[in-house]
């Protein structure tokens, strides 16, 4: 051991061969026993045989013994070494029971006929449950939905970027208009839906409509055709979190240092050069990652959806979301709507590693 | 009673006069007590039921636990005739109920403190919000984790509870305790019973009746019509009348029936099936939805693509967003805010008209059972025949409490679960929820006597005309009863959707909309299961 080791080392270790092979198994025995309650209780579950179990709960038993067993064999084996695993080891084991497990279980779900109004309860149905995704119009509508939604953040981005410029120059009561451009932000999306969609946009008594009357729009409808319904549930998202993307840029401009924008100046740089070939270069990770935080949220869209126009007129406003949510709520189709969220957890991953694969490629090639 | 009900009588069906009238007879019959407990038990079950009636009193102010404390220990009389005291001590049951607007439950926990004194047994509460009843319901079934050994439940849910066996029948001496033949037709079996026995306990009853603005007809009237209209071709030829026209009320643009267009979980079906029923439900045929013998959907039959069709050509008469109004909208932000002069709807929007803040309508609304047709559709012969129809739409079937087979085993158990579900059922108590605020409506055929009403401090003539409008829908001869098969909102669920896309012209024709539906609702049988959902569908119309 280097004296760099020793260093850190509180305890000088002394671990003899009984010891170790205890150790050893612990770690190798206890997946032993997991592995044995699983297989029992699969057989019971599938297998027609009975060992007296009532529930799974002894398999979660077992599977925390296994953790136990874990951590402690590997402070038997390794000493200090063990100890420092146990910073770790607990943290990952609860991470892979939190999400492992239950992707598990939800597959398993997925694909089911799971209608919890059926008296004969969960039964497996292969492929049946994609092959009615891909024949189901309502998902594909949703999804072409999925598609404006998600090109709405452009423009988004845009009055982000504006704002946050606004905000990082020398305006008066900059620090009220921070505060103020973050209020939308705070607020619930149901709480969105209703004070806006709901009571500003009401057509005959609400402030907007009322306002667009003065305007000279005779009979101001908001969510009367597709396309205007499609548009006012985007006007209401990017009004809640223009401000999010607008705070990270903001963040990033701040973090610019001055000089370079003097040094541009003095080389004579107007505004607007200044901006693009400056700016707006040392802006690209902060932008890129706004965005992506950004499309992650517009991908989840259902709330104000759900609460403004349930999807309609005639599925115009729908979101994969708010389908779902019917889906699963509404009609107790426990398996398909979770295959359909399968689906869509699959196209997000996908769509999100191959954004960030070529945003990473292009900011390389850039600098 | 709902909350909105009573506030509306209060503030507007009693003048000061009536109040102390009723009072004055109220405090008359309590000084009379040595004298009703040698009358008749007739006379002394109507001293009972005007002594409370007088608690608090009406126009005293909403009740409060001690109220309910009270009213419950003064109809504790059936339950001392079937159990001794003490009886059930040592016993616990679970009971889960609503906890909306602070009532159901919250009512239950006082009527049963005496209950539980007497009885010595003690029960635990789930209070759930309405919007997590059903979930929490269907996961108890689907998962086997049934916990509660009494449920308040809607009648359509007992195609999954009763359909599968999970609840227990009601005993002889429970029909007997309740006076079961007092209930309203539509209650009577076979609602609340599957396969020939007895499971639910009313509490409550429901049916959707016609709301209308008296200033919209009459000699000289912008819809042209001396009377209010009592069939759906009259709704559609006022309603394009007053298209143009300026609401009498409000000064603005006129507006005949409203047609809620959008979604509400399930819910807003009910709305086209009010339009629906007098054109399919034929009189002497239960079934107006499936076909009994091959779960085929109905919904495509000329006769529901004649409602579609009719929803779709009042469209243009309505309001401009209407394609974005649910039925919450249409009754509580347009019809009593002004917009829209006729509606179907519960019992709430005729008593919300007066007290709700929003409310114009309150001086001019009027009631009456849902419309009818001049042809009705039958399904049996596959035609068209020309006569009048009604058939009034029992929405949802009222609350009632029912009893888990959890108690089954231990008879000790399973009669305290019954007498508990009697008490809250008991024909007296029943008065008192049906006069103050409660959320439950008249369900016996003794809540219409409107001479005890009166005698309450009530104003009559409001009287008859509001209950009167929902008592001739409980006992019409051929109203409209709702299946209650499994998964019966899944399909009304899926039905909106389509619904949706009919309405904004996605799908060209009513009829292409009513085969889409019909084609979701196949699926769904098909899920759930065809035998078994016919084999459920036939019990619950009692076939």
């Amino acid at each position: 051991m280097s004296e760099g080791d020793l260093l850190h080392v509180v305890e000088t270790d002394n671990i003899g061969p009984a010891r170790r092979s205890f150790g050893l198994a612990l770690i190798w025995g206890s997946p032993l026993v997991l592995a044995l309650v699983a297989l029992a209780q699969i057989l019971q579950t599938f297998g027609g045989m009975d060992f007296g179990f009532e529930n799974w709960r002894p398999t979660l038993y077992a599977y925390v013994f296994y953790a136990v067993c874990l951590c402690w064999g590997q402070v038997l084996v390794k000493g200090e070494q063990g100890k420092r695993i146990l910073f770790v080891l607990p943290a990952a084991l609860f991470v892979v029971s939190m999400t492992i497990f239950p992707l598990l279980f939800g597959l398993i779900i997925a694909f089911s006929s799971w209608n919890l109004s059926s008296p004969d309860g969960r039964q497996f149905n292969g492929m049946a449950n994609l092959i009615h995704m891909w024949n189901d119009p309502f998902y594909w509508n949703a999804l072409t939905n999925m598609i404006w939604y998600v090109l709405a953040i452009l423009p988004e981005y845009v009055v982000a970027f504006a704002l946050a410029l606004m905000l990082n120059s020398e305006i008066r009561a900059r620090k009220f208009f921070r505060v103020a451009f973050l209020m939308p932000l705070m607020l619930s999306p149901v709480a969105v839906s209703w004070m806006v969609g709901k009571s500003m946009m009401e057509t005959r008594f609400g402030p907007l409509a009322t306002l667009a009357k003065h305007l000279g729009w005779s009979n101001p409808t908001f969510f009367s055709t597709p396309w205007l319904a499609k548009t006012t549930i985007m006007l209401m998202d990017a009004w809640t979190f223009i401000p999010f993307m607008m705070i990270m840029i903001l963040a990033g401009l701040q973090a610019i240092p001055k000089e370079l924008q003097e040094a541009a100046r003095v080389d004579g740089a107007t505004g607007w050069r200044a901006f693009w070939e400056v700016t707006f270069p040392l802006m690209l990770p902060v932008s890129i990652t706004s965005v992506l935080i950004r499309l992650i949220f517009k991908l989840k869209l259902a709330d104000i959806v759900i609460n403004v126009t349930s999807g309609g007129p005639g599925g115009a406003t729908d979101t994969v979301t708010s389908f779902i949510f019917r889906e699963y709520r509404d009609r107790s189709n426990v398996g398909y709507g979770t295959m359909l969220a399968m689906v869509y957890l699959v196209i997000i991953i996908v769509v999100m590693t191959l954004l960030m694969k070529a945003a990473d490629r292009f900011m390389k090639s850039s600098y | 009673m709902k909350v909105g009900h009573y506030e509306y009588l209060v503030k507007h069906g009693l003048s000061r006069r009536s109040v102390l009238k009723g009072a004055a007879s109220v405090g008359a019959l309590s000084m009379m007590g040595g004298i009703t407990s040698y009358a008749s038990p007739a006379l002394a079950d109507d001293a009972l039921r005007q002594q409370i009636l007088a608690i608090p009193g009406v126009g005293k102010g909403s009740p409060t636990d001690a109220d309910w404390q009270k009213v419950g220990e003064l109809c504790l009389g059936p339950t001392k005739a079937n159990v001794k005291e003490g009886e059930f001590k040592g016993v616990e049951l679970t009971f889960m109920g609503l906890n909306n607007q602070n009532l159901h439950n919250f009512l239950f926990r006082g009527f049963l403190k005496s209950w539980e004194t007497y009885t010595g047994a003690k029960i635990n509460w789930i209070d759930l919000a309405q919007a997590d009843y059903n979930p929490r319901l269907q996961q108890a079934i689907a998962t086997g984790t049934v916990d509660f050994d009494i449920v308040e439940m809607g009648a359509p849910f007992e195609g999954d509870t009763a359909g599968k066996g999970l609840l227990d029948e009601m005993p002889d001496w429970v029909k007997k305790q309740i006076e079961v033949d007092d209930y309203v037709n539509y209650l009577k079996p076979p609602v609340g019973t599957w396969a020939g026995k007895t499971y639910r306990v009313n509490i409550d009853g429901d049916s959707h009746t016609f709301a209308y603005r008296k200033d919209y007809f009459g000699d000289g009237s912008i819809s042209g019509l001396k009377e209010p209209p009592t069939k759906w071709s009259e709704i559609a030829t006022y309603s394009a009348a007053v298209k143009g026209k300026k609401d009498p009320l409000t000064g603005q643009d006129a507006v005949g029936f409203l047609d809620p267009l959008k979604g509400w979980g399930g819910f807003g079906f009910y709305f086209l099936e009010d339009r629906a029923t007098p054109y399919v439900k034929y009189p002497g045929d239960p079934a107006w939805l499936f076909d009994p013998e091959t779960m085929k959907p109905l919904v495509n039959n000329p006769g529901w693509v004649q409602a579609i069709q009719d929803v779709m050509d009042n469209i243009p008469n309505l309001p401009a967003d209407q394609i974005n109004a649910d039925p919450g909208t249409t009754a509580f932000q347009q019809f009593l805010a002004g917009t829209g002069s006729s509606i179907c709807w519960w019992g709430d929007v005729g008593s919300s008209a007066k007290t709700s803040d929003t409310s114009v309508v309150g001086d001019v609304v009027g009631f009456s059972i849902n419309p009818g047709t001049d042809k009705v559709f039958n399904r049996k012969t596959n035609a068209w025949e020309n006569k009048e129809n009604f058939a009034p739409n029992m929405a949802y079937l009222g609350w009632g409490i029912y009893v888990t087979n959890r108690v089954s085993k231990d008879e000790l158990k399973r009669k305290a679960a019954w007498s508990a579900a009697a008490h809250l059922g008991g024909k007296d108590l029943s008065l008192w929820t049906t006069a103050y605020p409660s959320g439950f409506q008249p369900y016996r055929n003794s809540h219409f006597n409107y001479d005890e009403w009166a005698a309450a401090g009530y104003d009559k003539a409001y009287i008859a005309d509001y209950l009167g409008s929902q008592g001739d829908s409980y006992n019409h001869p051929n109203a409209a009863i709702e299946p209650r098969i499994p998964g019966i909102f899944q399909y009304y669920s899926v039905a909106e959707d389509e619904l949706a896309k009919g309405y904004a012209g996605t799908y060209k024709t009513a009829q292409e909309t009513a085969d889409a539906i019909a084609a979701a609702w196949e699926k769904i049988t098909d899920q759930i299961g065809r035998d078994n959902q016919i084999k459920l569908y036939k019990a619950s119309l009692g076939m």
